[in-house]
């Protein structure tokens, strides 16, 4: 079938119940996008379909054929971190990094479609996933200072 | 990467003998002498540690240490963990120990590096080697007429050097980079998703493993028929050995469904003790307890007491729940054993494949990939899983464990019950304490970390009981500590109440311990305890606790609405001596209590027999971004003070504190967690 991955266009050869997780991380060899629940529960596998933040580990690979697929790796502009990044550096909004990705994509999806977020609604937006180092804080203070808002700080 | 594959030669290497404690212990005999620190021709510097990096930043911490003691930039250390083909022999990355003992070995060997290359520049330069210094990467003389790079020192070179008893470290006032916040040096990796864990882990011609699991702890295998799963397209082998079934397959999705085409039919255990009638059944189970401290004389202390106090207290198992589910990756070259893992003590895994196999310790190299999370667990099994299924197979295969072997499968926080007896005189002051412990689990000495009392009292016993586990128990972030801080300091409220006293004045009242005092002193100051103001639903608690060398109190407001629990704020006094880093140890004492937080308000593994019943994030609840406090850290630790523990001490006392408050709010005491407000 046909994926289209970080701006790429491949053709992969893949059984359609599989999940585009598995694809992504066993196929293409991207392991930036991470298993951790399979059950949409944690948001440790989230990728942007379409602009939208998605959780990979329970999504078909077949539902994701044809459409604009992005993960971690594709996030920055070659040398040039996103905003997001950028701001998770600065704050070390991480300790053992494994749930980073899928906060960084799910942040990028929300400033992407509501450039100045309240902190009620990047809480809202990142609710769905577990950062078990207990991040929290300093996630909250870096998708705001990567926002419109916290962009004079 | 090794430091052999680098196009530039090592041209001076520091040995030393490594540490486990600060001081040498004439009752652990010395490791073999190791090489602790390389510097290459390009002036390119790699030290190596057993310590491993779980998210706890000890690769930046080291790095800074020994930036700052040879003068250079932190990006020109790179660092080599836990691979125990290269690194000195440790004993596991454990007690929030590393940066007050490896930390300061490794020191101790750039201040050798850097006392050598001055020798080399004098010699060079024919000057006095007192007449020189370093600085930023070069040897200059202290009137600035000669200066040298570090690489032109080192260039041809390949010299050997043993850390001499005495060297002398860099004193707080000349460091340039402890003790100042600072980006992570692997920050960038961690948001790009460069970062590699276990779970990550590809090498040649590998194959996936999936392991067939009992449904409860101490089920055996009675029959079995794989037949179906032979059958799976992608599958090469069913591998059965015993009540050891599991199956390898090209893909990992293939050996999933395979596992679950394989029909079993299990003898279980009868056990009827589940997560309802635990806490009465860790005392009756439990072997006789160990008295770790009598003073005093308790009895005649009671009979003349003007008050009593005794309560029971409970805390239910809880899951490690790191992000990051046990992988390992094993891979066999004849005899020789290579194990790509997640495991916190690297030679300890080392040691335990090789008995397991019979292979001498030299066959078995352990590699550890980044940690996604591990407060005190990974699976301890996973590496001996994927070994033996590499070995029926005869290629490399990795078994990564899926969120609900994780929960079921990997080991809990024991579950612990406890009995507190206390007596205060007329004038608020503890006469006497009486604390026995019964945590779950053959490991008695797990439970005895922080049972100890920090108050003042003469009449004390503290005796801690093993108790017999129907779940596998394992470590946790200060594991004991945190359990034991629960019942004394939720206690210690329930006397003040009682006494009609101010928790905080009360506490002052009975403590003497100057570092304790000022860390209570601290937090409640700039928590405003003494002008918070009582409104409904609103309540306010405290609690103090000592962990891993270090010391701290913490002030908590909650709001109870609704039967739920919301913490507002934490306030927080911390001493933990010399702060190398202060943003990675307010990050680390951060994600220790909002961790101590969900063992305080959701999280308790819920079992009947041996089964677990919630092996989900769904059925366990875990902190999330909407439940996250204001917290503030107040480091009141002296620099002059040996760094001790940043990554643990953070927990022990948030539960009760939380305990507390929502009893100031409620009115009703809490004994067990989680806590269930009743209004």
């Amino acid at each position: 079938m046909h994926l289209k991955v970080n701006d790429e266009s491949l053709e992969v050869a893949v059984d359609a119940e599989r999940t585009l997780l598995s694809v992504l991380r066993h196929e293409l060899g991207l392991m930036g996008t991470k298993y951790g629940c399979g059950e949409g529960n944690c948001g440790a596998c989230t990728v942007l379909i379409d602009g939208e933040a998605t959780r990979s580990c329970i999504t078909p690979v077949t539902s994701a054929g044809g459409r604009e697929i992005t993960t971690i790796e594709g996030l920055a502009n070659g040398d040039e971190l996103h905003p997001v990044q950028e701001a998770f550096v600065e704050h070390t909004a991480f300790q053992c990094a494994y749930c980073t990705s899928g906060f960084i994509m799910s942040s990028a999806a929300l400033l992407d479609r509501n450039p100045s977020p309240s902190d009620a609604q990047i809480q809202s937006a990142l609710s769905g996933h577990i950062c078990r180092c207990g991040a929290y804080g300093r996630i909250l203070k870096a998708v705001k200072s990567a926002s419109g808002e916290g962009g004079a700080e | 990467m090794s430091p052999h594959e680098s196009p530039h030669e090592v041209a001076l290497t520091v040995i030393g003998t490594p540490r486990w404690s600060l001081e040498p212990d004439p009752r652990t005999p010395p490791g073999d002498p190791a090489t602790l620190l390389t510097i290459n021709d390009d002036g390119v510097i790699t030290a190596f540690s057993g310590k491993v990096e779980y998210g706890q930043g000890i690769r930046n911490g080291f790095a800074m240490a020994i930036a700052d003691e040879l003068d250079v930039a932190v990006d020109s250390v790179r660092m080599i963990l836990g691979d125990t083909n290269l690194v000195p022999q440790d004993r596991g990355t454990t007690g929030s120990a590393s940066t007050r003992t490896v930390g300061i070995q490794l020191r101790r060997a750039a201040a050798t590096a850097r006392l050598t290359l001055i020798d080399l520049a004098a010699t060079r330069l024919e000057v006095g080697a007192s007449s020189l210094k370093t600085l930023a990467g070069r040897v200059v003389s202290e009137d600035g007429s000669h200066c040298v790079e570090y690489a032109d020192l080192l260039s041809g070179q390949m010299l050997s050097v043993n850390i001499p008893d005495l060297v002398e470290v860099k004193a707080v006032d000349e460091f340039q980079l402890m003790g100042r916040p600072a980006r992570r040096i692997d920050a960038i990796s961690r948001v790009t998703g460069g970062a590699r864990y276990a779970q990550d882990v590809v090498v040649p011609g590998m194959l996936y493993g999936k392991i067939l699991r009992p449904p409860s702890y101490g089920a055996k295998l009675v029959q079995v028929d794989t037949a179906r799963a032979e059958q799976v397209s992608g599958v090469v082998s069913v591998v059965k050995d015993g009540d050891f079934v599991g199956v390898v397959a090209d893909r990992e999705d293939a050996a999933e469904y395979a596992v679950e085409a394989i029909r079993a039919r299990w003898d279980e255990n009868r056990d009827t003790v589940s997560d309802w009638n635990i806490p009465a059944l860790l005392k009756e189970r439990a072997e006789e307890p160990t008295t770790l401290r009598e003073d005093g004389d308790l009895s005649s202390a009671f009979f003349s007491a003007a008050r009593v106090f005794e309560n029971t207290y409970y805390v239910p198992y809880v899951s490690n729940a790191q992000m990051e589910p046990s992988a390992s990756v094993a891979q066999w070259d004849d005899n020789h054993l290579t194990v790509w893992c997640a495991h916190r003590g690297p030679f300890a895994e080392r040691d335990n494949l090789a008995a397991i196999f019979g292979l001498d310790t030299s066959a078995v190299r352990v590699i550890t990939a980044e940690i996604g999370g591990s407060f005190g667990t990974k699976t301890p099994t996973v590496s001996h899983e994927a070994a033996r299924l590499a070995k029926a197979v005869n290629a490399p295969v990795r078994v990564s464990y899926d969120r609900a072997e994780e929960f079921g499968w990997s080991t809990v926080r024991p579950a612990a019950t406890f009995e507190v007896k206390s007596a205060v005189d007329a004038g608020g002051k503890i006469v006497a304490w009486d604390y026995t412990a019964f945590h779950a689990g053959e490991n008695a000495f797990r439970g005895q970390r922080g049972a100890d009392t920090p108050y003042d009292v003469d009449n004390v016993r503290i005796a801690v009981a093993a108790s017999e586990s129907p779940l596998q128990s394992g470590s946790y972030r200060s594991l004991g500590g945190a359990t034991n801080h629960f019942a004394r300091e939720v206690h210690m409220d329930e006397i003040a109440i009682g006494l009609g006293l101010d928790p905080l004045e009360f506490r002052l009242r009975n403590l003497s311990h100057a570092r304790l005092r000022a860390c209570l002193v601290a937090a409640s100051k700039t928590f405003g305890w003494a002008s918070r103001e009582k409104k409904p639903g609103v309540g306010f608690g405290l609690a103090i606790g000592y962990d891993a060398g270090s010391f701290t109190a913490q002030c908590v407001e909650v709001l109870v609405e609704n039967r739920e629990a919301r913490v507002i704020r934490v306030m927080v006094g911390f001493d933990c001596g010399l702060v190398v880093n202060p943003d990675g140890a307010r990050n680390q004492i951060e994600g220790s209590i909002v961790m101590g937080m969900g063992t305080a308000l959701w999280e308790a593994v819920e079992f009947d027999g041996g089964r677990v019943l919630n092996a989900g994030f769904a059925r366990y609840r875990v902190p999330r971004i909407t439940d996250t406090p204001e917290i503030e850290v107040v480091f009141t630790g002296d620099d002059d003070m040996p760094s001790s523990g940043a990554g643990e001490p953070g927990i022990v006392p948030i539960a009760a504190a939380i305990a507390n408050a929502v009893r100031d709010a409620t009115g009703t005491a809490i004994e067990e967690l989680p806590i269930v407000p009743r209004l």
